[in-house]
């Protein structure tokens, strides 16, 4: 799917390809190695474990001692109410730069001018460190939950915007001129040739924005320093914490890789129809 | 009856370069029913021609009527099958088939009775729910064919339909347009670059010439219809080498002025 066009779009989709998948197609796996992502994780939690018990320093503290604490903080609920507030804050700003990011790349996708006016502005928003507008949504409305939900949508949106926006392009002429021929409109060309054509390339954007919406969640709230998980991190990174900011990071890559296992099964189901030798 | 006067297209040239002409003064009537190869060198405007009867795409100067209507734009009364077959890669072989009838609005219900009718007519009954991505090159096209014809077209655009397939699917598809055209007649305007696939399908084979494209020549088949139940004896009679030898020797002096 991602082949051929060499566009700038193809780049950005390589960055989740290698995160999630083997980048070269290989022969089935046998048995064994399919234990090897396994077997190397518990090797990864035993070198942190032996690590941490042998250094003995408060800075880096074994994997027992960080999951013991990640068990205290859900235990007794301190960390429920801010693990609340950092998904509601996740689900609403990538709810948001969803509907913004499939509208704005759709419309850029069909109209040249459109693509023309705002492409340099989308291309500035994906560049620029979307931190860097925490403290003007901080002062413009505080600890709202709109200062977070606004980082998030800033770091999620433009990538759906530009993959979006190259899918719709590369729809398939020869498609679009079958349904022409037929008599089709523009609205049944859209909905039946060009969404379902650009799907596959929509989904790696939206996979790539929902990995940058965890990424928003937690540097906002880290800016802000008192709501959610990051400012639990925050706090403790202050008090020199080291149990209770690894015990919230591991929380936090589960709650990623929770969101984007979402993502990869929505885009399974999307996309059903592509061969499995096509998939990225 | 379709009736092409005097048709004259230009491609923009590339950069500031003169437009190219791709078809020059084109004189053609297509009868009721008639099957019509058109046959040429690759760049003859073949192409451009059949996308200009289907009406998608606009000439210059010139006028292309059927049954006395100018044609304005795509029609369902023209329905085409494309080279490449242009089959959606996400919809089951029912919703290809049936996608002519969804553009106009059909309910489901008769859509997909009448697009099963037609699969079971190019005899592909039991891949209804398939994709096209399941399917080889001559079933694919089968599809295309059975798409083309569910809209209950007068005119059948044919864009070298069968000229991505192997040597045997290729035969055997053209057995199976010429019974399905046997059945049901109607005008057919097929484009191929096979001399032989000319003479065996065509009533006439119009042979057009390239830079600017331009009808060189129309020439009558006498091979008896009908002919799908054999198209192999067909292909060693007399008649059918002497149309061949006949075509090569135009076909080659064109070559020749062009290298």
């Amino acid at each position: 799917m991602t082949t051929s066009r060499g566009s700038k779009a193809v780049v950005q989709t390589t960055e989740a390809i290698t995160g999630t998948q083997p980048v070269r197609r290989r022969a089935r796996l046998r048995g064994w190695e399919r234990a090897v992502g396994p077997v190397s994780l518990l090797a990864g939690a035993i070198a942190w474990e032996a690590i941490g018990q042998a250094l003995d320093v408060s800075v880096f503290p074994p994997l027992s001692a960080v999951l013991g604490r990640l068990g205290e903080l859900l235990a007794d609920g301190t960390i429920l109410g801010y693990l609340a507030t950092s998904v509601t804050n996740l689900a609403i700003g990538f709810a948001v730069a969803l509907v913004f990011g499939l509208t704005l790349g759709v419309l850029m996708g069909v109209y040249r001018r459109v693509e023309m006016a705002l492409d340099i502005y989308v291309r500035a928003m994906l560049t620029a460190p979307s931190l860097v507008f925490a403290p003007i949504f901080f002062t413009l409305f505080g600890l709202d939950r709109i200062t977070i939900v606004g980082v998030i949508v800033l770091y999620s949106t433009f990538i759906i915007v530009l993959n979006t926006a190259e899918a719709v392009k590369t729809a398939p002429r020869s498609l679009v001129e079958m349904a022409r021929c037929y008599g089709a409109g523009d609205r049944f060309v859209l909905r039946r040739v060009i969404l379902p054509s650009a799907t596959p390339l929509i989904m790696a954007g939206v996979r790539l924005g929902a990995g940058r919406a965890v990424k928003g969640m937690i540097n906002g709230e880290m800016f802000v320093a008192v709501v959610g998980l990051g400012g639990v991190v925050m706090t403790a990174g202050r008090n020199f914490d080291a149990e209770t900011v690894l015990a919230v990071m591991t929380l936090i890559i589960v709650l990623a890789f929770m969101v984007v296992w979402l993502v990869e099964r929505l885009d399974r189901r999307l996309t059903a129809w592509l061969p499995e030798t096509n998939r990225a | 009856m379709i009736e092409i006067k005097g048709l004259n297209k230009y491609f923009p040239g590339r950069g500031r370069s003169e437009p190219v002409q791709a078809l020059r003064d084109v004189d053609l009537t297509i009868r009721d029913n008639e099957f019509l190869t058109i046959l040429g060198p690759s760049g003859c405007g073949k192409t451009t021609l059949l996308r200009n009867i289907a009406g998608l795409v606009p000439w210059d100067t010139g006028e292309i009527l059927v049954d006395s209507q100018p044609v304005r734009g795509p029609s369902p009364e023209r329905a085409m099958v494309f080279q490449n077959f242009a089959l959606l890669p996400w919809s089951t072989v029912l919703a290809n088939v049936a996608i002519g009838l969804e553009i106009r609005g059909e309910p489901r219900g008769p859509r997909e009775a009448k697009a099963r009718e037609l699969i079971e007519r190019v005899g592909l009954s039991g891949f209804e729910d398939r994709l096209p991505g399941e399917l080889s090159g001559g079933m694919q096209q089968r599809v295309g064919l059975a798409r083309a014809l569910a809209v209950d077209p007068s005119v059948l655009l044919m864009d070298e339909p069968f000229g991505a397939l192997d040597e045997q699917t290729r035969r055997l598809l053209q057995e199976e347009l010429l019974r399905i055209w046997e059945q049901t007649p109607k005008t057919v305007v097929f484009i191929t670059h096979s001399m032989e696939e000319a003479v065996l399908l065509g009533d006439r084979i119009v042979l057009m010439s390239a830079r600017p494209g331009q009808v060189d020549d129309i020439i009558e088949v006498p091979l008896a219809r009908p002919r799908s139940q054999h198209i192999n004896e067909l292909g060693e009679s007399p008649e059918f080498a002497s149309i061949t030898t006949h075509l090569w020797t135009r076909l080659r002096s064109m070559q020749v002025l062009n290298t």
